[in-house]
């Protein structure tokens, strides 16, 4: 390739690539200088780029309601406890289903498992509201969008696990039960370590998929409960749509998965590529 | 005590891959189990280490049915081909791994794993990762960490193969050195027989289903109860020659080998030792399998016809000891063709022809040969080994 068509295809991929970032990036941008203008500005039938006014006082406004500082806590509560039952348990059947998959019930329960992932979540939308209904701790509760949240969380967690287990040489495992470990003593000795990465991209994933629950926290919770995903419709004032509390609220509520993020960067990425390159 | 007894050992999956083993290894033993890869030798392990159920049979160790207990109650260690180190734990707390099982106190797991990491010479590898250390280095740390476990057996596998030749020459001789490994009773499997040789007080030597012959170094080299021990150990492999027995004049019998090729050539007729032409006579058959070692075909150049230095400089680990037997006897003669020659370093490898049948003899380092050379070549009767050609079974002991 001649020196001129080199660069045009350099500049071609640049532009397209500066374009993608665009596309991805103004949402981003859209959100943070709504959450910066008053309510009159964005209402205003030709929109500005740019708040006119900056309004950052719409950051404290958004807890004036007392509940919805609490609608942040009860939704680190529901992600928190999900992620800790689904980590649990995505990790004794991974286990399982690694080691002894014949003894576990073999691919196809570990496919079943998968395939409650596949269908539509709105299918069972309301018979779960009757389900959950009849328990003692009703549908308006922590628990119940803890439990609930495990349909979509912990086949992620088991299969992940499961592949995480795989590669996880059993040899390993071996070599402790000769140094004198009994079985669960090696687990965390010796297994448990080895896929501690790997467990914490999934806890990452199973974390944020809970944080963002929209469509079942809606019609479960709302009294006792509320997550901070049904607050943010609820900043309105009378037929209009109060966009800058919203986008301030959820630029809030971005922040700790931000947060956890950051912190977890470095196992996260171990993690993700450890079922891909071994050794 | 601690000694290994296994009884009537069955192993299968699909197929039977141990049948009816029985075994002792004595206290202070090292015996050392030899075969062909794929063969069950690690399977056996694994069954004794209590990683895989046995079909049926009895194992004990010093005394104890262990049977039916799992690994971690038998009190045997075992190093893996793969070394098995936890990648996550520095080579300190690898090593220091079954005295933390054993829930000892700290000072006395430090000055333990001191005492090993000098022995083995790893004390400066002490604070590093297993992804860290060279191939040696990891033999030495699982092999540590065998070593401080304190266990009535030893299990290794194959420990010493994946080396390097100057290492695992350095870390064969740290096995006959290890005051450890001469207190308790060891099981060790390899394929090199080499290594089996130069390690085992005793060598089992694994066929399908188990030990096909059990005995010293010496003892298997020298007297093999069948044609797959005898080409098992030895290297170069042994000459197999497909040969009739014939009466010759007298009182005599001759070997004649059929030709490598089955055309062209006239053969070679061998006679028979006096030792061992009751026995050959007695079994009451016409064809046999006939074994010579390459260490003992002496190379003669034409017209040379005192003792070349064949014998002495290259008869081997377990051969040396035949010089001094066989030396007064006269040995059998004939002529052959330089068909190949490799000069080894330490050995030279002579591939010749003679009268169609192909054999390969070991010679002195220093000598050369060309491709079509006449050569002599000598062995004495003796040393030959015969074999049923259909069952491989030793016609003579």
């Amino acid at each position: 390739m001649s020196e001129a068509n080199y660069r045009l295809v350099r500049g071609l991929l640049l532009a397209f690539l500066g374009l993608w970032l665009l596309l991805t990036l103004f949402p981003f941008y859209w959100q943070i200088i709504t959450a910066l203008k008053d309510a009159a500005e964005t209402n205003r039938t030709v929109p500005t780029f740019w708040p006119d006014v900056w309004h950052p006082r719409n950051f404290k406004l958004v807890f004036a309601e007392a509940s919805n500082f609490q609608a942040l806590v009860d939704s680190f509560i529901v992600a928190t406890g999900n992620t800790l039952a689904s980590l649990v348990l995505g990790t004794l059947a991974g286990y399982a289903f690694a080691r002894f998959p014949r003894q576990a019930g073999g691919e196809n329960l570990a496919f079943w498992i998968l395939s409650n992932r596949m269908f539509p979540p709105v299918a069972v939308l309301i018979p779960m509201f009757f389900l959950f209904d009849a328990t003692p701790w009703g549908t308006d509760s922590h628990l119940s969008l803890i439990i609930l949240y495990l349909v979509f969380n912990m086949p992620l967690a088991t299969w992940l696990m499961m592949v995480f287990f795989r590669d996880a040489p059993r040899e390993l495992e071996e070599a402790a039960y000769l140094d004198g470990y009994p079985p669960l003593r090696a687990f965390f000795k010796v297994t448990l370590p080895l896929v501690l990465p790997g467990m914490i991209s999934v806890a990452m994933l199973c974390w944020i998929f809970a944080w963002n629950e929209y469509l079942f926290a809606n019609l479960f919770v709302g009294t006792e409960v509320k997550t901070f995903t049904i607050v943010i419709p609820t900043f309105t004032h009378g037929s209009q749509t109060l966009w800058n509390l919203q986008m301030a609220f959820s630029l809030i509520a971005m922040l700790p998965p931000l947060v956890l993020f950051v912190l977890l960067r470095r196992y996260m990425v171990r993690g993700l590529s450890l079922g891909v390159v071994k050794g | 005590m601690a000694d290994l007894r296994i009884e009537g050992l069955c192993k299968g999956w699909d197929f039977p891959v141990i049948d009816r083993l029985d075994l002792a290894v004595e206290e202070g033993e090292f015996f050392v189990v030899v075969g062909p890869s794929g063969i069950g030798k690690t399977t056996l392990l694994r069954l004794v280490a209590g990683l895989e159920r046995c079909d049926a049979g009895r194992i004990l160790v010093g005394g104890r049915d262990v049977t039916a207990l799992p690994p971690y109650r038998r009190n045997v260690a075992m190093t893996f081909e793969s070394y098995a180190l936890y990648p996550h734990l520095s080579v300190f707390e690898n090593i220091a791994s079954p005295l933390r099982a054993q829930k000892r106190p700290r000072s006395e797991i430090e000055t333990t794993v001191r005492q090993v990491t000098d022995m083995l010479r790893i004390h400066e590898l002490l604070e590093r990762r297993p992804g860290e250390i060279s191939g040696g280095q990891k033999q030495r740390t699982a092999l540590a960490r065998t070593l401080v476990a304190n266990p009535e057996v030893y299990l290794l596998d194959e420990p010493i193969s994946h080396l390097d030749a100057r290492i695992r020459h350095e870390l064969r001789q740290q096995f006959h050195d290890l005051e450890e490994l001469r207190r308790v009773a060891t099981l060790y499997v390899t394929h090199d027989y080499a290594e089996a040789l130069s390690l085992g007080d005793r060598i089992g030597v694994m066929g399908a289903g188990g030990l096909v012959q059990i005995g010293t170094a010496r003892e298997l080299f020298e007297r093999p109860g069948s044609l797959f021990v005898a080409q098992h150990l030895g290297q170069p492999s042994i000459n197999v020659v497909e040969a009739k027995l014939r009466s010759a004049p007298g009182d005599a019998l001759t070997c004649v080998a059929a030709t490598g090729d089955g055309q062209g050539g006239e053969g070679l007729a061998i006679p028979v030792a006096d030792a061992h032409r009751a026995a050959l006579l007695a079994g009451g058959i016409d064809t046999v399998t006939l074994g010579i070692r390459p260490q003992f075909l002496s190379v003669l150049e034409n017209g040379a016809t005192a003792g070349a230095g064949a014998h002495a400089g290259a008869s081997g680990e377990a051969g040396a000891g035949r010089e001094g037997q066989s030396a007064p006897l006269h040995g059998f003669e004939f002529d052959a063709t330089v068909e190949l020659y490799e000069p080894l370093g330490a050995t030279g490898v002579l591939l010749a022809d003679a009268g169609g049948v192909p054999l390969t003899a070991l010679t002195a380092p220093d000598r050369t040969f060309d491709y079509g050379a006449r050569v002599t070549l000598r062995l004495h009767p003796e040393t030959l080994l015969y074999f049923d050609p259909r069952s491989g079974a030793s016609l003579v002991q």
